[in-house]
């Protein structure tokens, strides 16, 4: 089989109250992450496994890719502000449907981004992952690193699309100024055997891209049930604290608060962003174990805590909630006694 | 290996490895299985040297209360009570264990060795993560991960069979049973034989 279907339930919204209904009549900055539903009869992309990465440039530039990916700490203080790792929030090395892989964003960039305001092509895109998920300082345009991530991205993509459609050959090299721009351009050029059979527009909308949306709760979420969520099935591995744990300099299991982990600019400092990957991703392995509800109370446990600060903030907390801050999230909300945002930790520190 | 021999074996390491008098009197009922500086006695007792002490400790008590099954294991399990179980789990956690070259994830990309490839990469056509995004570069785990590196082959998969079988459990959500259940009988041979070559 050169892909595989998969037969899942498409969950059933669950009608009813929820406090996002309120956030989202607010001007929000921030989009939510793009998302494809969840579909029954979904076929997912699978890509050439890693074996079938060509020897020479191009391919090196895709191997260090995906060593970056996995071991994004090869790049800290230089790039990385942080412990986590790309492969913490984008499952089986960024190749996982469902968990945001890096396929379904490759087609769908260039793209316009209400975050910045801007049409971002992929390396922008990626950008923006070190400033905030990866609290650290973004490699240049163009560089190595960039041009790495993004063939890595590429050549998921493309080889998947091969073997989707049976077409035969290697994956076709790119230079770098075209790897970085992303493939949803007029001059972006798909084998015939493909474009023949595959709008383009479809591309930007790949099953499996994002996160699938987490299904209404029936109450509105909860920091204090969060908790109880989290100590009977999340702090086993992510630690009493939120901290993770640390093996051989590595975070094995990566951190979700305080210093350590991604600042209130990252996506997933949104209750319903987080709440879409806990619900469709852990525990690792297992997926969809919690119930919507739960999903969405550990969520707000995870994120009503300190953490980086927003690199756009200006001095005062008021200011960016209310420039960057109108949605789901705990940014400048007061949680026991505490105005989040107030004593959040550095930006980039080195380690 | 069925329990008479299992007892004849443990007979003989009892005869093969005397009283260790520098071994706290607490902990010398495990030296006979486990080896005065917790180096295992394959077939017998595993490795305990490089095991954090509060995975050990909750070992002993997942012995003790039948989560862990095991005709030798529990039984001596019973003889340590009380802050004794603190006291064997730090005795074993401070033991040395060799230096080991680390390889990270990413160090290599292609991968053809079917057991190295789970270990790092895994298999998500199974939903099956790698063995090293909880346990760690090389496997050498931490706290309540336990290191794999180096430990007796035929003990993983004596352990891998324990978690399949439902002989073995304790851990938060079954998440080790899940991991254990999707593997083949030839994984679990590949899986060990791996682990327990990395030294």
């Amino acid at each position: 089989m050169k892909f595989r279907a998969k037969y899942i339930l498409s969950a059933a919204a669950l009608v009813g109250f929820n406090i996002n209904v309120i956030a989202e009549e607010l001007p929000d900055r921030q989009q939510a992450l793009p998302s494809m539903p969840k579909q029954a009869d979904h076929l997912y992309l699978e890509s050439a496994p890693l074996t079938d990465i060509p020897e020479g440039e191009f391919g090196d530039k895709v191997r260090l890719g995906y060593q970056l990916f996995v071991n994004t700490q090869l790049l800290r203080d230089k790039n990385v502000g942080n412990d986590l790792n790309c492969v913490n929030c984008h499952l089986n090395a960024g190749n996982k449907a469902n968990a945001s892989p890096l396929w379904g964003a490759y087609f769908a960039y260039p793209a316009y981004r209400k975050k910045n305001d801007k049409v971002n092509s992929y390396e922008e895109r990626l950008q923006g992952c070190f400033t905030y998920s990866m609290n650290g300082k973004a490699p240049e345009s163009g560089s190595k690193e960039l041009v790495a991530l993004s063939a890595y991205s590429y050549w998921l993509g493309m080889s998947g699309l091969m073997r989707q459609h049976n077409v035969a050959g290697p994956v076709p090299e790119l230079s770098d100024s075209e790897l970085v721009k992303g493939a949803k351009r007029d001059d972006f050029i798909l084998p015939e055997l493909i474009s023949s059979k595959m709008d383009p527009n479809a591309l930007a909308q790949l099953p499996g891209r994002g996160y699938p949306a987490v299904p209404k709760a029936e109450l509105a979420y909860s920091p204090e049930r969060g908790a109880e969520v989290y100590q009977a099935h999340c702090q086993s591995c992510h630690g009493q604290d939120g901290q993770g744990q640390m093996i051989a300099g590595i975070a094995a299991l990566p951190p979700l608060w305080g210093a350590q982990s991604y600042n209130w600019g990252a996506g997933m400092h949104r209750i319903g962003t987080a709440a879409d990957f806990i619900y469709e991703n852990m525990p690792l392995g297992k997926s969809v174990q919690l119930t919507p509800q739960q999903a969405w109370d550990v969520s707000s446990y995870i994120n009503s805590q300190e953490r980086p600060q927003d690199p756009r903030f200006k001095g005062q907390v008021s200011d960016t909630q209310k420039q960057y801050h109108q949605h789901d999230g705990y940014y400048g909300k007061t949680v026991a006694d505490q105005v989040l945002g107030s004593a959040s930790s550095a930006n980039f520190p080195k380690k | 290996m069925n329990k008479s021999l299992i007892a004849a074996t443990f007979v003989c390491s009892v005869v093969s490895l005397p009283v260790n008098a520098s071994v706290p009197a607490t902990v010398q009922v495990c030296v006979s299985c486990h080896g005065a500086q917790g180096q295992g006695l394959e077939g017998v007792g595993p490795k305990l040297a490089g095991l954090s002490s509060a995975y050990m400790a909750a070992q002993i008590k997942l012995f003790q209360s039948g989560s862990r099954q095991n005709p030798l294991m529990q039984p001596m399990a019973m003889m340590l009570q009380g802050d004794n179980i603190q006291v064997a789990a730090d005795y074993f956690a401070s033991q040395p264990v060799g230096d080991i070259s680390l390889l990270y994830r990413g160090d290599k990309v292609a991968i053809t060795d079917p057991a190295e490839k789970l270990a790092y990469q895994g298999d998500w056509s199974r939903d099956l993560p790698a063995c090293f995004s909880c346990h760690g570069s090389s496997a050498i785990g931490a706290e309540q991960f336990p290191r794999l590196a180096g430990q007796q082959a035929s003990y993983i998969k004596s352990q891998l069979e324990a978690w399949q079988k439902g002989t073995r459990k304790g851990d938060a959500d079954n998440m080790m049973a899940n991991v254990a259940g999707k593997l083949t009988a030839a994984e679990i041979d590949q899986l060990a034989q791996y682990l327990a070559s990395l030294k």
